[in-house]
């Protein structure tokens, strides 16, 4: 007999409360694109597989008032086939194809990438630039978490064990200029060893606002907040890029791993930052 | 609700229904090999790597080791035995064949499937969208140069042949 077991619940509400009810000895499934493998290696032991893969409530991308909402179960493929995440969402549209490889694409979702909660996790990325949030679900509330404060540590997320991810929202943001760039081994299917999701709102070269989001750079995603404060309102010239380099260079907080050393990860931070910003300006 | 320890999962496998039980982790590349005894669904790395064990769930390529067979239940399975009259399908084999894009073969099954969807979908694809379209197959044998020949001469192939109303022949270029 298995020590796993199964349960697919068909409408969200059901879902929740197995959630609470199972409590810990839950684990949400959809594209088990992390699952599996884990199951595999036995990092994931004995629990109850809670497929949410039937739930139409998580599906979806949808446009309400100013607010872009994707539902949890939307996969990497339909993303970077939607018109609406394309014009206003580029920057999650852009990661779309760097993400893993085409066939995964077609099964992993957004929501497992933010369960996952991985620092180097290609979705979060872009999430971070649009100033996202996670819409959580409880069999008692429901409520919303900007993706910074969702991301809590390598692995680890905000979300309780009686909770589940449902959608992710942003605000249509049309105006600025994107670029993503994933520095990996290969140009498909390699986890990150540094990334960059760049929002820029540019007045000829001078930078009106920006938004600097990094991945595989420190213990979550973060926003390099400093270098944005410094670029905002300065021209694109070329020392100026230069201090936002040295900048960026400090608020990365890496580790070495098989990937990557930490002085390369920090160095990577200062090279990705100038292509993205040559490449906003181009 | 119900929670399984053992479930019963029936998928349509190239036309054909399969009912077995299976165990809750189980991922379908294992209920195809072990339970369905389909083994031209390779299993190489086991892990979402390699792609040998790609299929066609849901109308899409999928790598079968990342399927919560529990997922496949009352859903239809393509794999590469199972399209062997497809013309398309045919075309590819053949090119596969005369580029010499084979070498101990292990890849195949899935670079055949993953390439089928690939000019199913988007008939005339370029060199790089070839090579994107099948980043997700591994060949350990690293011949990709030929399996990225064999599918643009099926392309190319595809479009003279509609032209001319014709069957899509591959002849190697010389």
């Amino acid at each position: 007999m298995s020590s796993f077991a199964y349960a697919v619940p068909g409408t969200k509400d059901e879902a929740l409360a197995l959630l609470n009810e199972l409590g810990s000895g839950a684990r949400i499934v959809a594209g088990c694109t992390n699952v599996l493998p884990d199951i595999r290696a036995k990092k994931i032991a004995a629990c109850t597989l809670v497929d949410i893969s039937k739930l139409a409530e998580l599906k979806g991308i949808d446009v309400r008032g100013d607010r872009v909402i994707i539902g949890s179960l939307t996969t990497i493929n339909e993303l970077l086939h939607s018109d609406l995440v394309a014009s206003h969402g580029q920057v999650l549209w852009q990661v779309g194809r760097r993400f893993a490889d085409p066939l995964t694409r077609n099964r992993a979702t957004i929501g497992g990438n933010l369960a996952n909660a991985s620092p180097a996790g290609d979705g979060v990325v872009p999430l971070l630039a649009l100033e996202a949030k996670v819409i959580v679900a409880s069999l008692a509330a429901e409520r919303e978490i900007p993706v910074a404060e969702f991301l809590t540590g390598p692995g680890r997320s905000a979300l309780q064990p009686n909770e589940l991810i449902v959608g992710v929202s942003f605000t249509k943001t049309t105006a600025m200029r994107s670029v993503f760039i994933k520095f990996g081994m290969r140009k498909s299917m390699a986890i990150s060893l540094a990334s960059i999701g760049l929002m820029v709102g540019l007045d000829g070269d001078r930078v009106e606002q920006v938004r600097i989001a990094l991945g595989a750079l420190a213990p979550t995603a973060i926003r390099a907040r400093q270098t944005e404060d410094y670029l905002t309102g300065k021209p694109l010239a070329p020392e100026v890029v230069t201090r936002a380099q040295e900048i960026i260079r400090t608020e990365a907080k890496p580790i070495s791993d098989v990937r990557a050393s930490r002085e390369y990860r920090v160095h990577l931070a200062g090279v990705l930052l100038k292509r993205a910003l040559e490449a906003a300006l181009a | 609700m119900e929670l399984q320890n053992e479930i019963t999962v029936s998928v349509r496998i190239n036309g054909t229904q399969f009912t077995a039980a299976a165990a809750p982790e189980e991922s379908l590349l294992e209920f195809l090999r072990t339970r369905a005894m389909v083994m031209d669904v390779k299993c190489g790395c086991n892990k979402g790597d390699c792609g040998t064990c790609t299929l066609i769930l849901d109308g899409q390529p999928v790598k079968s080791c990342l399927v919560l067979v529990a997922q496949a239940n009352s859903k239809e399975v393509w794999t590469v035995k199972g399209m062997a009259l497809d013309p398309l399908m045919q075309a590819l084999q053949e090119s596969f064949a005369t580029h010499g894009a084979i070498q101990c073969g292990f890849c195949t099954p899935g670079m055949l499937v993953t390439a089928r969807s690939l000019l199913a979908d988007c008939p005339q694809p370029d060199r790089a969208a070839i090579k994107e379209a099948l980043s997700g197959n591994l060949c350990r044998c690293t011949g990709y140069k030929k399996i990225v020949d064999a599918v643009a001469a099926v392309a190319a192939c595809q479009a003279s042949a509609r032209v001319q109303g014709g069957r899509c022949r591959v002849w190697k270029q010389q």
